[in-house]
C-alpha cells in the first residue's frame, strides 16, 4: 500500500497563537479519513495549510505527500500535483465565469502533465455529465465563480471542480456545512462516485449524518490542536451521542 | 508679469493666415478669439484645485513641432491591429494630424451619414459647420482646449441626418508616426446627430512605435433632439506621448448617449469630459476604464450639468494602476436649483497591484435642488487574496490568477461593449 500523506508532529503558529501543537497523521493511498472535533480545535488550520494557504507558521514537524516534502510547494503546485482543497466557504469571484475558471485550471494541470490543452468547447462536452450528475444547470457554467449561488450549490459547485481535477488527495473542509437532506445526499453520492483505490479524501465534519452516506476508513478526533482519538467509523456514532466533553484531557 | 510669450505663440504668427477657413470671417474671428483666451489663461498649473495631481509641465518643457504635412508612405497592413474590421466599416484615418485618402474609406454610406475631413468640410459646406464650430460651451475650456480652437488644422466630421439609423460604427483613428522632432497634433472632432437620428463611433488614438509626441484633442458632439449616440473612446499611444483631450457634449431633450471611455497608453494624459444635458429626458450613460502602469500618469475628470428636469446621468468608472502608474479621478456633477426630478449615480472603483501605484479618487456634487436624487461612491481596494487563493488552489498559477482577475476587474466595463467584435478587438489590445 503507498503512503498518500504522512503528517508528524506538525505544531503550526496562527497571528502568534499555537494552533496546531503536533499533529500525527497517515492517509494511504484509497482510503476515506474523516477529522471531527469541536470549534476551533484546528481542522480548519490543518485543512488550509496543506492547501497551502498563506498566514500559517509551522513551528515543527513535516508533511510529506507521496514521500515529497510538501510545505515549500506554492499552492499552485500542489494543486498540480493533485491536492484538492474543497472549501468550507467556496469563494465567490465576480467576472470569471466558472466555466472559464475551471477550464483554465484543467488546462494548467494538463500543460503539467504535457498533454494538450482543451478547447472551450471539448470542455464543455468534457464537464456536461458531471455537472449533471450533482444537479447542477447547465447555466451555472456560465455564471461567474460562486456568485449568487445558493449554499447548496456552492458545495457542489466545489465537487464539480474536484470532478473536473480528479486530485489524488481530495480534502474537504465542512462539505455538508448548510446543506439540506437532498443536497447532502447528491454530495455524499458525488464523493462516493470519486471514490477509487488510488485516491484518498480527507472530510473535515461535524456531523455524523455525512459519514452514514460515505463511510470512513478511521475517524480522527481532534482536539486543541491534537489528534486525541482515532477509530473506525463507530467512532462518529460514539460522539454523535455523548459530544466530545469525555474526550476533554485525552491525548496531553 | 509674466513677459515670457505663451507657448505655441510663434506658431499663431506663422501660420493664422494658413489655417483651414483662414478666407471665412467668422471662422478667422473664432480662431482669433479662442487664442486671446487661450493666452489669458494659458496651460493651466497644479495651483488650480482641478489640477492639483496633475502637472503639465513636461509638456511644456519638452517643446513639441508643428508637424509638416507629409506622405509619409503607410502600409495598410500597419493598421490591422489599430483597425476593427478594415473590408466594410467607415474610417477616417488621420496620419499626424492630416487625414489619408488611401487609408480612409467612406465608400458605400448609407444615405444620411456624412463623414469628412473637418477642414474640407468647412471648405465646402461653412454653413453646414459654423453652428457646431461657434457653440459656445457653458463652461470655460481649458487653455489648452483654447489653443486647440486657434490652432487646429484637421479632424473628422461626422453628420447623422435626422431619423437616419447606422447599424455600424464609423471609426475615427488619428494616428502618430515618428518623426525627426516631436510634434504636436491637435484634431478637432464634430460629431452632430440630428433630430431621432442614431449612430455609433469609435475614436481613437494610436502611436505607430514608442515615439514620444503631443496629442492635444477636442471633439465636440450634438445630440438634437430624441437623438442617440453610442461612443467609444480608445486612448491607446505610446507610454512616451503627452496626450490632453477634451469631449463636449451637449444633448437636447430625449437624447440618449452612451459613452464608453478606454485610456490605456500615453506618460502623461488628461481626459476631461463636459457633458450638458439641456433638454428634458435627456439622458447619459458613461463608463470606462484608465490603467496606469510602469510611470504612467493618468488623470480622467468628467463634469456633467444636468441643465433641465427629468434628467438621468449614469456614470461608472474603473481605474487599474500597476506599478508606479498614477491614476485621478474627478467627477463632477451639477444641478442647478431650477432644476427637478433629475437622477444622477456615480462610482469609481480603483484596483491598485503595488504599493507604490497611486489614485486620486474624489466626487465633486454640486446640487442646488431638493428635488433630486443623486448617489456616488468610490472603492479602492487590492486583489483580493482570498480570490487569489482559491484560484491557485485550483492549479493556477499566480501570475494567471492575478491576470484572471485583474481581467474579471475590468470585464465589467469591457463586457458592455457591443458588437461583440468591438469588445474583442479591445481586449486584444488590453496587454492583461
Amino acid at each position: 500500500m503507498n503512503t498518500m500523506l504522512e503528517i508528524k508532529e506538525l505544531c503550526v503558529d496562527f497571528n502568534d497563537k499555537n494552533i496546531l501543537r503536533g499533529v500525527n497523521l497517515t492517509i494511504q493511498a484509497g482510503e476515506v479519513h474523516a477529522i471531527m472535533g469541536p470549534n476551533g480545535s484546528g481542522k480548519s488550520t490543518l485543512v488550509n495549510l496543506l492547501a497551502g494557504r498563506a498566514g500559517y507558521q509551522v513551528t515543527a514537524g513535516q508533511v510529506l505527500f507521496q514521500g515529497e516534502d510538501l510545505l515549500p510547494m506554492q499552492p499552485e503546485e500542489r494543486a498540480k500535483a493533485g491536492i484538492f482543497l474543497g472549501f468550507q466557504y467556496p469563494v465567490e469571484i465576480p467576472g470569471i465565469s466558472n466555466a472559464l475558471f475551471m477550464k483554465t485550471a484543467l488546462n494548467a494541470q494538463r500543460r503539467h502533465q504535457h498533454l494538450a490543452e482543451m478547447e472551450a468547447m471539448d470542455f464543455r462536452s468534457h464537464t456536461r455529465k458531471m455537472a449533471k450528475s450533482l444537479g447542477l444547470e447547465d447555466g451555472l457554467l456560465l455564471r461567474p465563480v460562486n456568485v449568487g449561488f445558493s449554499g447548496g450549490e456552492k458545495k457542489r459547485n466545489e465537487l464539480f471542480q474536484m470532478m473536473i481535477l480528479q486530485p489524488c488527495l481530495a480534502i474537504l473542509d465542512e462539505i455538508d456545512s448548510g446543506l439540506d437532506i437532498d443536497a447532502l445526499v447528491t454530495v455524499a453520492s458525488g464523493i462516493n462516485a470519486l471514490r477509487t483505490p488510488q485516491r484518498s479524501i480527507l472530510m473535515v465534519t461535524h456531523y455524523q449524518r455525512l459519514l452514514n452516506d460515505v463511510v470512513p476508513d478511521r475517524v480522527h478526533v481532534m482536539m486543541d490542536g491534537r489528534i486525541v482519538l482515532t477509530g473506525s467509523k463507530d467512532l462518529a456514532m460514539e460522539l454523535e451521542e455523548k459530544g466530545y466533553g469525555w474526550l476533554a484531557g485525552a491525548g496531553q | 508679469m509674466n513677459t515670457e510669450p505663451n507657448p505655441y505663440e510663434t506658431e499663431w504668427i506663422a501660420r493664422q493666415n494658413s489655417l483651414p477657413g483662414e478666407a471665412i470671417p467668422w471662422m478667422r474671428r473664432l480662431r482669433q478669439e479662442a487664442m486671446e483666451r487661450y493666452r489669458a489663461s494659458g496651460f493651466p498649473t497644479t495651483r488650480l484645485e482641478d489640477w492639483k495631481y496633475t502637472s503639465l509641465k513636461p509638456i511644456l518643457q519638452k517643446g513639441f513641432h508643428f508637424p509638416e504635412p507629409s506622405c509619409i508612405g503607410l502600409d495598410p497592413s500597419d493598421l490591422d491591429a489599430l483597425l476593427i474590421d478594415r473590408r466594410d466599416m467607415p474610417r477616417l484615418v488621420f496620419v499626424n494630424g492630416t487625414l489619408s485618402r488611401p487609408l480612409s474609406n467612406w465608400q458605400q454610406l448609407p444615405q444620411g451619414v456624412e463623414i469628412a475631413s473637418l477642414a474640407t468640410r468647412l471648405a465646402e459646406y461653412p454653413e453646414q459647420v459654423e453652428p457646431c464650430l461657434r457653440a459656445r460651451p457653458t463652461t470655460p475650456d481649458h487653455g489648452f482646449a483654447e489653443l486647440n480652437r486657434a490652432l487646429w488644422r484637421d479632424g473628422a466630421f461626422v453628420c447623422f441626418r435626422q431619423e437616419t439609423r447606422m447599424p455600424i460604427p464609423v471609426q475615427l483613428l488619428f494616428l502618430s508616426l515618428p518623426s525627426s522632432v516631436p510634434v504636436i497634433t491637435q484634431p478637432h472632432t464634430v460629431i452632430l446627430v440630428e433630430a431621432g437620428a442614431e449612430g455609433q463611433i469609435i475614436e481613437s488614438y494610436a502611436t505607430l512605435g514608442d515615439c514620444d509626441h503631443f496629442t492635444n484633442g477636442l471633439t465636440t458632439i450634438f445630440l438634437q433632439h430624441g437623438a442617440r449616440l453610442n461612443h467609444l473612446l480608445v486612448q491607446n499611444e505610446s507610454h512616451a506621448a503627452y496626450h490632453l483631450a477634451t469631449m463636449r457634449v451637449q444633448q437636447e431633450s430625449a437624447s440618449r448617449f452612451v459613452s464608453q471611455a478606454f485610456s490605456f497608453g500615453g506618460r502623461l494624459t488628461r481626459q476631461d469630459i463636459h457633458l450638458q444635458l439641456g433638454g428634458e429626458e435627456a439622458e447619459c450613460d458613461l463608463d470606462g476604464l484608465f490603467v496606469a502602469t510602469g510611470r504612467q500618469h493618468t488623470d480622467f475628470h468628467t463634469w456633467i450639468r444636468h441643465d433641465a428636469s427629468h434628467t438621468t446621468s449614469r456614470q461608472h468608472y474603473k481605474g487599474i494602476l500597476d506599478g508606479h502608474g498614477r491614476g485621478v479621478f474627478n467627477g463632477a456633477v451639477l444641478v442647478p436649483q431650477s432644476v427637478r426630478e433629475t437622477q444622477s449615480a456615480q462610482v469609481n472603483n480603483n484596483l491598485l497591484l503595488t504599493n507604490t501605484a497611486e489614485i486620486d479618487t474624489k466626487p465633486q456634487l454640486e446640487i442646488f435642488s431638493n428635488a433630486v436624487q443623486c448617489t456616488h461612491g468610490a472603492t479602492v481596494g487590492n486583489l483580493d487574496p482570498v480570490a487569489l487563493f482559491y484560484l491557485r488552489s485550483r492549479g493556477v498559477d499566480q501570475e494567471e490568477a492575478r491576470r484572471l482577475l485583474i481581467k474579471a476587474f475590468a470585464g465589467e466595463i469591457l463586457d458592455r461593449i457591443q458588437p461583440q467584435s468591438v469588445r474583442a478587438w479591445l481586449e486584444n489590445r488590453l496587454a492583461f
